[in-house]
């Protein structure tokens, strides 16, 4: 079994993997953002193309679930830093998987239910933040008696079911990707000799290939389901 | 797989979401700084352009359309005027041709009456002249008549005559 380094810092536990690989990939979000934004002009060069494709991408997965104006302003920026970090740390463990022994350094931090609740968290929070701002704490929280009274519960029970769904599904896709090309590169791998070896490349390809695409569509729902919330917060149903 | 190893042996690193959250929180700051502030300030500025460009072309266009209307205007004004200009020169042309004409009529009209008057005149003229001489070649062949026929006694007698006459 995989181990991880866990230390002790101000009474509160803190995993080494997450840390560097969440860490890591918010320098490249930042990085490549910066590098596509170098020159920023009227007439777009082709770096700008890519960075306005993106955002236009993120401000369209916003505009579809929010229908307030305002909140669609202050939610383009999140969506589109949400987007660009959930996938960078998807792909992370597709390609650069560190083990030394037994102890784990790099792999992807959103294989980690830690790391998807706490993203999943964010979004629960700001959607509450939204939705406090629109109609203020009493009408907030009469909007859980909406559109029916008996429905209160339900409504409650939604909250920690939606919060549940977004970070489980995004945890579970990655974790079983990292877990059959784990199974793939190092049981069927090392297995038989070489001749394992060799049928274990191909497939092991096409397994990565594969898991980005899931990457990408995860990072994609993650998000869209994000702005479904926090919409459903601003809007008066 | 039991529940202490999903959640990585017994450990739920609740320092691990701070961090999360600190490093995206920073994350979002230098995205917004760097990259998505000035790459979205630049698509609305974009934006607020195109919008502008079509705007002034479809002024422009406007703009056009009304030049092109008094331009055709002004065409068929000064068709018009040609026209009328034409035509104008047309009968002041005709008119002053009929002038000319009736002056000239008139002219010869006056010309002949003089011609006519004068040929009278010469007429009148000569046959008072040819008249004249008539009496006087008549007188003369007359006299000539008279003399040659004469006798003396009738010669006496006319000189008889005539004393008489110039007695009373």
């Amino acid at each position: 079994m995989e181990k991880s380094f866990v230390f002790e810092f101000l009474g509160l536990k803190f995993d080494l993997v997450g840390i560097l690989g969440s860490t890591l990939m918010a320098l490249a979000v930042l990085f490549v953002c910066i590098w596509l934004s170098k020159k920023v002009e009227m007439r777009p060069n082709k770096k700008q193309n890519v960075i306005e494709y993106l955002l236009d991408f993120t401000n369209g997965i916003v505009k579809d679930n929010v229908s307030d104006p305002d909140a669609q302003k202050h939610l383009s920026l999140y969506a589109f830093v949400l987007f660009l970090f959930i996938w960078f740390m998807n792909q992370l463990g597709m390609f650069l998987e560190v083990k030394v022994g037994d102890w784990m350094v790099i792999k992807s931090p959103t294989a980690d239910p830690v790391a998807t609740m706490s993203f999943a968290m964010m979004t629960l929070l700001l959607s509450f933040t939204f939705g406090v701002q629109k109609f203020g704490v009493g009408g907030y929280l009469k909007n859980y008696t909406a559109p029916v009274g008996f429905l209160l519960p339900i409504n409650i029970i939604e909250e920690f079911t939606n919060f549940l769904t977004l970070s489980l599904r995004l945890y579970g896709n990655i974790y079983a990707g990292e877990v059959l090309l784990t199974l793939l590169g190092d049981r069927l791998a090392m297995s038989g000799g070489p001749v394992t070896l060799v049928l274990a490349a191909p497939l092991a390809m096409i397994w990565q290939g594969f898991s980005v695409f899931i990457g990408s569509i995860q990072a994609y729902v993650f998000v869209t389901l994000s702005m479904v919330y926090i919409g459903k917060k601003v809007t008066k149903e | 797989m039991t529940l202490e190893t999903l959640f990585a042996a017994s450990h739920i690193y609740l320092g691990n979401t701070i961090w999360y959250l600190i490093v995206f929180a920073i994350l979002l700051l230098l995205v917004k700084h760097y990259a998505w502030g000035p790459v979205s300030e630049m698509m609305e500025k974009r934006r607020q352009k195109v919008i502008e460009d079509l705007d002034s072309a479809a002024s422009d266009r406007k703009k056009a359309e009304v030049l092109v209307n008094e331009r055709e205007a002004a065409l068929k004004d000064s068709r018009k005027e040609a026209t009328k200009i034409l035509s104008d020169a047309k009968t002041n042309a005709q008119k002053a041709s009929d002038e000319i004409v009736a002056n000239a009529n008139n002219d010869a009209v006056s010309i002949r009456k003089k011609a006519e008057a004068d040929a009278k005149q010469a007429k009148a003229d000569a046959l008072n002249d040819a008249r004249g001489q008539v009496a006087d070649i008549s007188v003369a062949i007359a006299e000539k008549v008279i003399a040659k026929n004469l006798s003396a006694e009738d010669q006496k007698d006319l000189v008889d005559q005539f004393i008489k006459g110039l007695n009373d």
